[in-house]
């Protein structure tokens, strides 16, 4: 362990991370790129129809970019870096390295965004003479560009840790940029951005815009895009699912938690909803449900989620693949720690000698360092909580399995350590379960 | 000094010179505390003069608020792109003890998040609802008043990190953000200092945006002139109070840095008079400023300015570089690419 740590008992590692990330997505993906989008294009729209209500709707979904993006979107963006720097420290470590120029640039982009985005919504009333008007929509599109900017250069990023590709080798900048699977993700978020947008907006038109012939013209702009985008989305997601490496493909299903049935009608079904709500947003807009939007509404945010926890479980065991594990440890070095010891290449672990008095202590420390990122003692993640999943469990039998946990599950990243510190972390082992479960038992009898 | 956790630096080389990183933290970690320095300064100054405002029935104050709670609105945002840079960059080259410092104090760290989220929305809140709110004072105060207390706790957040990250001896026996808070050394007279340059800063601001305006030929309204010097007034007092507050911060160091302010190293010492001396001189303009502006002093001040926050800035690093130097060297940093590590990354 080269850091020290903190617990989260019950949320767990991942979940935190979960937390930040999916809500980011959401709004860097729906509102900064996509409804920035969908925003002048309608502007565009109210210029060219001149229609001063749907220009006055359009300035509205301005401010709304404005707040969200400046406030939830801009605070989780850094946000996922906060919280990997407290509980993946090593691989955001490695990351700022191997990545530093491509952040400075997204930094340089990002902040031309916020700036563009302040004066693009302040100036919305001052630039309203024809020739000015053109000005404020070149802006826009400029907004739409730099955050579509931001994501380019971040996808080089999320998609190396999947596949490394040659970086691996060469150890060279652009090996890990322009990785196997950047192009598909960057493509298939793109437009997972504006379908994500439309069905989110359209769901708040719906419910907040009482005027319909208003509706039904930004409806019409909406339905342009989707359009293009709901089958760009499919094509590409397809591309995507093709490139990634076999094995963490075969964990796709595995890692939503479904089985391979549900997961299909699922997915399906969303996807058939969507269909349907595109094609009444371009045959009907005037008749839209509300059932139906807040459904697709539901559908999307969902299958966000279900992106985003995929994408980070299918890496497992790895976190940068092939390179390093997801507690952080290095693939090559598992000879090496096997035989001079865990303990011996952790710094944060203060004792160097095992006695019969510091075992469970020494066992919690292994365990903090080689366990915690992916499971709890006694979490709300059931499967993860080992407390609760390994009832009945003695001593023998996790002395015989954590060294070959990895060939068992997949998921998992060898143990490293000698026979000692083995021994330490399931002395530790056994006195969580025996506590855990003895609790229980007490609240039962009560 | 044997058994320190400091852990060996990861593997990958650090991706740049270190010089040009040093560099470019002092120039991105400037700008970036000088937007920060601006949101508070801006959001306490439009609470602190709203509710005068109402206390005295005045609407003159009130507007001068609600100009203050605009800019400050704009600046948080730009302040928080602005500090991507720095953090980026003390993230690289400070690893080891950065991450020790910020995992430390974790769940406070990330709480940072849902703070700064909570105080945002409440400062767009603030900034929107001015007009609409006019009969609902009390309740628009207190959106400000929240907003304002969060901003002026975060603060201590980044202080008790990066104090921490120049203490590894001291490492081992605390955890925990409020632990951390009178456990370290010299937080408080940091935090003291921050304060007071942020309000100056944003009182100089006032100062230059409006003297600005009024150069570009705009007849500035009574509220603007009148928070215009409002601005030079309070930058002026806050100024001479820091000049005691700068010394107290000094006097706070461990003896071996601060008597390399004190003449034992040249370049620091320079520094520090320098800008004590450049101090002195702004608050001279800035008391000026208060009986007749002209747009050379306005220049004049600016240049000053920009100058005294340099140097700021980079006594900042040279206190940090200071405190590491030993465990730097005896911790080396990766700067060469082995593929044939032997250490764990
Ligand atoms: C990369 C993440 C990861 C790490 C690190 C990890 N595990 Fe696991 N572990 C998993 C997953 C995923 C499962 C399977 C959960 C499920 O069934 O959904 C699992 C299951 C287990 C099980 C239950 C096995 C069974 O067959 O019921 C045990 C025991 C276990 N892990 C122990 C450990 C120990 C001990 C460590 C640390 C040395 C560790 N794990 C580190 C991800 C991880």
């Amino acid at each position: 362990m080269n850091f020290p740590y903190v617990e989260y008992t019950w949320l767990g590692y991942g979940t935190v991370i979960a937390i930040i990330a999916i809500i980011h997505v959401i709004i860097s993906h729906g509102v900064a790129i996509g409804t920035s989008v969908l925003t002048v294009s309608l502007e565009y729209r109210a210029f060219k129809t001149e229609n001063e209500k749907l220009d006055e709707l359009a300035k509205t979904m301005a401010k709304w970019v404005l707040i969200i993006t400046t406030t939830v979107g801009a605070m989780t963006g850094v946000g996922i870096w906060f919280s990997t720097t407290v509980i993946q420290p090593d691989s955001i470590g490695a990351l700022l390295r191997i990545f530093f120029w491509a952040w400075v640039t997204e930094w340089i982009v990002f902040i031309t965004e916020v700036v563009i985005l302040i004066i693009y919504y302040y100036t919305w009333d001052s630039w309203k003479s024809p020739e000015k008007k053109k000005k404020h929509i070149n802006l826009g599109i400029s907004l739409s560009v730099a955050s579509w900017l931001t994501m380019a250069i971040i996808t080089g990023v999320l998609a190396a840790k999947l596949t490394p590709g040659k970086w691996i080798d060469t150890f060279s900048f652009w090996n890990a940029f322009l990785n196997p699977t950047y192009l598909p993700s960057l493509g298939f978020r793109m437009f997972l951005a504006m379908m994500l947008a439309i069905v989110v907006v359209a769901f708040l038109l719906r419910l907040f815009v009482k005027d319909l012939s208003l509706r039904e013209e930004a409806f019409k702009v909406f339905g342009v895009w989707g359009a293009i985008s709901l089958p760009m989305t499919f094509i590409l997601g397809l591309w995507y699912l093709w490139s990634i490496p076999e094995q963490a493909y075969d964990m796709i299903v595995w890692s939503t938690g479904m089985t391979e049935n549900t997961f299909k009608i699922i997915n399906g079904l969303a996807f058939l909803i969507l269909i349907v709500f595109l094609v009444w947003l371009i045959r009907s807009p005037k008749t839209v449900p509300i059932i139906l939007s807040l459904a697709v509404f539901g559908a999307s945010i969902g299958f966000i989620g279900e992106f985003e926890v995929v994408r980070e479980s299918i890496r497992k065991p790895f976190i940068i693949y092939d390179y390093m594990y997801a507690n952080g440890l290095l693939y090559q070095n598992q000879e090496k720690i096997n035989e001079e010891g865990y303990l011996a290449h952790s710094t944060w672990i203060m004792e160097k000698e095992i006695t019969e008095e510091n075992k469970v202590e020494v066992g919690r420390e292994v365990f903090a360092g080689q366990c915690l990122s992916c499971h709890t003692i006694d979490g709300w993640r059931e499967k993860r909580a080992l407390g609760k999943r390994l009832v009945g469990w003695d001593e023998e039998a996790l002395k015989t399995y954590i060294p070959t946990m990895h060939n068992v599950r997949v998921a998992m990243p060898p143990f490293m350590g000698t026979e000692e510190e083995l021994d330490a972390l399931v002395a530790y082992l056994k006195k969580e379960i025996d506590e855990v479960n003895g609790v229980k038992e007490v609240s039962q009898s009560e | 000094m044997n058994n320190l956790p400091i852990s060996p630096d990861n593997v990958l080389p650090i991706p740049a010179p270190i010089g040009l990183l040093e560099f470019l933290i002092i120039l991105t970690f400037i700008m970036h505390i000088l937007f920060v320095n601006l949101t508070i300064s801006l959001s306490a100054g439009a609470v602190g003069l709203e509710i005068t405002g109402r206390i005295k029935n005045n609407s003159l104050l009130d507007k001068m608020a609600q100009s203050c709670s605009f800019h400050a609105s704009v600046h948080k945002s730009i302040a928080v792109v602005l500090g991507v840079a720095p953090l980026l960059i003390i993230s690289v080259i400070y690893t080891q003890y950065f991450y020790s410092s910020t995992i430390l104090i974790g769940k406070m760290w990330l709480n940072v998040i849902v703070l700064l989220i909570i105080a945002f929305l409440l400062l767009y809140v603030y900034k929107f609802m001015w007009g609409k709110w006019q009969e609902k004072k009390v309740l628009h105060i207190s959106v400000g008043f929240v907003a304002m207390l969060i901003l002026l706790f975060i603060p201590l957040i980044f202080i008790v990190n990066i104090t921490s990250m120049i203490y590894p001896e001291r490492w081992i026996d605390v955890r925990g953000f409020f632990a951390s808070l009178f456990y370290y050394p010299e937080i408080w007279q940091r935090y003291l200092h921050f304060i007071l340059a942020s309000l100056a800063s944003g009182g100089f601001y006032m100062f230059l945006y409006y003297s600005y305006k009024s150069w570009k030929g705009n007849n500035l309204k009574d509220y603007e002139q009148t928070l215009k010097l409002f601005g030079a007034k309070v930058a002026f007092w806050v100024t001479v109070l820091q000049l005691v507050a700068g010394f107290i911060l000094l006097f706070s160091f461990k003896t071996d840095v601060r008597i390399l302010f004190l003449g034992e190293d040249l370049l620091l010492t320079t520094l520090l008079v320098l800008s004590i001396v450049l101090t002195i001189v702004l608050c001279i303009f800035l008391f000026l400023a208060g009986y007749k502006d002209s747009f050379k002093s306005f220049t004049v001040s600016l240049a000053i300015f920009v100058l005294i926050v340099g140097i700021m800035g980079w006594m900042r690093h040279e206190v940090r570089e200071s405190y590491l130097s030993p465990y730097l060297e005896k911790y080396p940093r990766t700067e060469q690419l082995s593929i044939q590590s032997d250490d764990i990354g």
